[in-house]
């Protein structure tokens, strides 16, 4: 067994920055620097953290058979990282305003990260149960952490009663899973389910169990119904957090699970997946049409993207898993700038109504195009980062023989692009006394521009740039994302 | 003699009873006791296979005692959350906080 701790060194840093943080905080009047050491010791360990995972990216190696440090790590602790420092840096100006207990913000979304990683990493199903609770239990917190707004706690006490029962399901799916491939390694799991007889029914109702646990972590349709409450309620980086790092999580242990361990039973699991992959796209996108509020469309549209993820689930093999990690990337990157933009946008405007952004194409021009470019990312827009991987996957499905589902993906994607293009005629058509452009005479009153905070604007043009770089030279990520799955078939 | 499909089959009354608390009750306090329900099915099964399949491998019974150690964290944190909830509104019932919706 090979117990090298060297090899969990960049989960270390990282907890250690969490506890390093919420010290910090406690002894904030002795070191004299106030709360202004917080955001930088956080974005200095999730640095240390990503330089120190990206380094053992050309690694094989495992620990004491639980923990597996290869490529297919490496690809998500780089993203977890990137995620932590765009929001932290991206959500300063936000936090100051609005979070009192700062502290234990910045500590939370540190041990949620390293929940997150160990979820990349696990090889053994208790390690990935541990970091499944890390990564949730944090977020409990963070969600209900806006002491100010009443929506927050309502927003934490939903996600925590729906997640106690969520993982209940799962973790019953994995006793079950347990007593029929009779080991916790996945490797074992693996070797005995490829002529399980006597525990059929068991196993069959133990996958679906898992499938409902982690769908929850996920949000598929139909265990989405936290999602929109908990990004609704939850404070704007928070909710950041929860659709990137969160969400990224749970599809690296889906693809860890279902490429490794379930494989030998494709058969059992597949028509469940494309079912949840297809009412997941389906009710996410059509309730996205009717919101109001600019979160709440977020979740609903995050769901979306969720059903079209999980078509590459359905036809797991490396080309897909690889489509689907290269899918994960261009859909972070987007996603992100989209928030960035919105918690910009709140730090002036204090309104997260959809309504509330009318004009802003007049008032603040750069703030609208990157928002407008984010969104049309996500519907899947040409030369943006949305169009190249979202095709890159849907081909990977199409090839893999799910024509229908295929189909059907890029017909929501076209019902998508209405209530994304709904937010941008509020930007760019509506002007800022609130009359519309055909009509408009020659406004009385010209409105007053505004900036964004200096570390806003430096994290919102690197976002845009991400978005044009991966949507016209996406070469460097896709080897990436290629390395990631050829190591994830390996293992 | 106890054979494994009686352990299985607890657990699996346990587990169904706890699934039903969770939808029919009110209050956030007994749906967490119900949660606790269906964590207890879970560690019988646990420790039910460990000992059927194997017994000097004892990863389950390690499974179980990690899965009581987390589940009494969440009662702490989910405790937590609804008393902030119980200050805010008089009240820790599911249904009364609705003013999130769609």
């Amino acid at each position: 067994m090979n117990l090298d701790y060297s090899l969990l060194v960049p989960e270390f840093l990282l907890a250690l920055a969490g506890v390093v943080v919420l010290l910090a905080d406690t002894f904030r009047g002795e070191l004299k620097s106030g709360r202004q050491l917080l955001p930088w010791l956080t974005v200095f360990g999730a640095a240390l953290y990503g330089a120190t995972g990206a380094a053992a990216g050309s690694m094989t190696s495992e620990f004491a058979g639980i923990f597996a440090v290869d490529a297919f790590t490496a690809f998500f602790r780089v993203l977890f990282a990137v995620t932590l420092v765009v929001v932290v840096v991206g959500s300063h100006e936000y936090v100051s305003k609005n979070i009192r207990h700062q502290g234990e913000f910045y500590t939370m979304l540190l041990f949620a990260t390293v929940g997150a990683s160990f979820m990349a990493g696990a090889r053994e199903l208790l390690t990935a149960y541990v970091g499944i609770e890390l990564l949730s239990f944090s977020l409990y917190v963070a969600v209900s952490l806006a002491k100010s707004d009443s929506r927050s706690g309502e927003a934490g006490l939903k996600y925590v009663l729906l997640g106690g029962l969520a993982s209940a399901t799962l973790l019953y799916g994995l006793s079950l899973v347990y007593g029929a491939g009779g080991s916790t390694s996945y490797v074992e799991i693996a070797k005995n389910l490829e002529h399980v007889e006597g525990l059929r029914m068991p196993l069959v109702l133990g996958l679906v169990m898992v499938i409902a646990g982690v769908g929850f972590k996920a949000s598929a349709v139909p265990f989405h119904m936290w999602t929109p409450d908990a990004y609704e309620g939850a404070p704007l980086p928070v909710t950041a957090i929860l659709s990137a790092t969160s969400k990224a999580a749970a599809f690296a242990l889906i693809l860890r699970l279902f490429s490794g361990p379930f494989l030998p039973v494709i058969g059992e699991w597949r028509t469940t997946i494309a079912i949840l992959s297809l009412s997941t796209m389906v009710v996410g996108n059509l309730i996205a049409l009717q919101q109001t509020n600019i979160k709440r469309l977020l979740a609903y549209s995050s769901i979306a993207q969720v059903g079209y993820m999980l078509m590459a689930v359905v036809t797991m093999s490396d080309v897909s898993a690889s489509a689907l990690l290269l899918h994960m990337g261009g859909y972070l990157v987007t996603n992100l700038a989209v928030f960035m933009g919105v918690i910009a946008f709140y730090n002036h405007s204090n309104t997260e109504e959809i309504s509330g952004l009318h004009g802003l194409a007049e008032t603040n021009p750069f703030l609208a195009m990157v928002l407008a470019a984010g969104l049309l990312s996500l519907s899947g827009m040409p030369l943006l980062a949305g169009f190249t991987t979202k095709f890159i996957l849907f081909q990977a499905a199409a090839s893999g023989g799910y024509l229908w589902l295929v189909t059907l993906a890029v017909i929501m994607s076209t019902i998508s692009l209405f209530y994304y293009l709904k937010v941008i005629r509020q930007m760019y058509v509506v002007l800022p006394d609130g009359s519309q452009l055909p009509y408009a005479t020659e406004p009385s009153v010209r409105q007053e521009r505004w900036s964004m905070s200096p570390s806003s604007t430096l994290v919102v043009s690197v976002l845009f740039l991400g978005i044009v770089v991966v949507g016209l030279y996406v070469a460097p990520l896709a080897v990436a994302a290629d390395n990631a799955a050829r190591a994830l078939f390996k293992a | 003699m106890i054979s494994l499909t009686h352990y299985l089959v607890l657990s699996g009354v346990l587990f169904a009873l706890g699934f039903y608390g969770v939808l029919v009750r009110r209050s956030a306090i007994l749906i967490l006791i119900a949660v606790e329900l269906m964590l207890a099915a879970v560690s019988i099964n646990f420790v039910a296979f460990a000992s059927y399949l194997d017994a000097k491998l004892f990863t389950g019974v390690i499974f179980a005692i990690f899965v009581i150690t987390i589940a009494a964290a969440e009662v702490g944190l989910a405790l937590g959350i609804v008393l902030r909830i119980y200050r805010e509104r008089s009240t820790a019932n599911v249904d009364e906080a609705s003013t999130l919706k769609w």
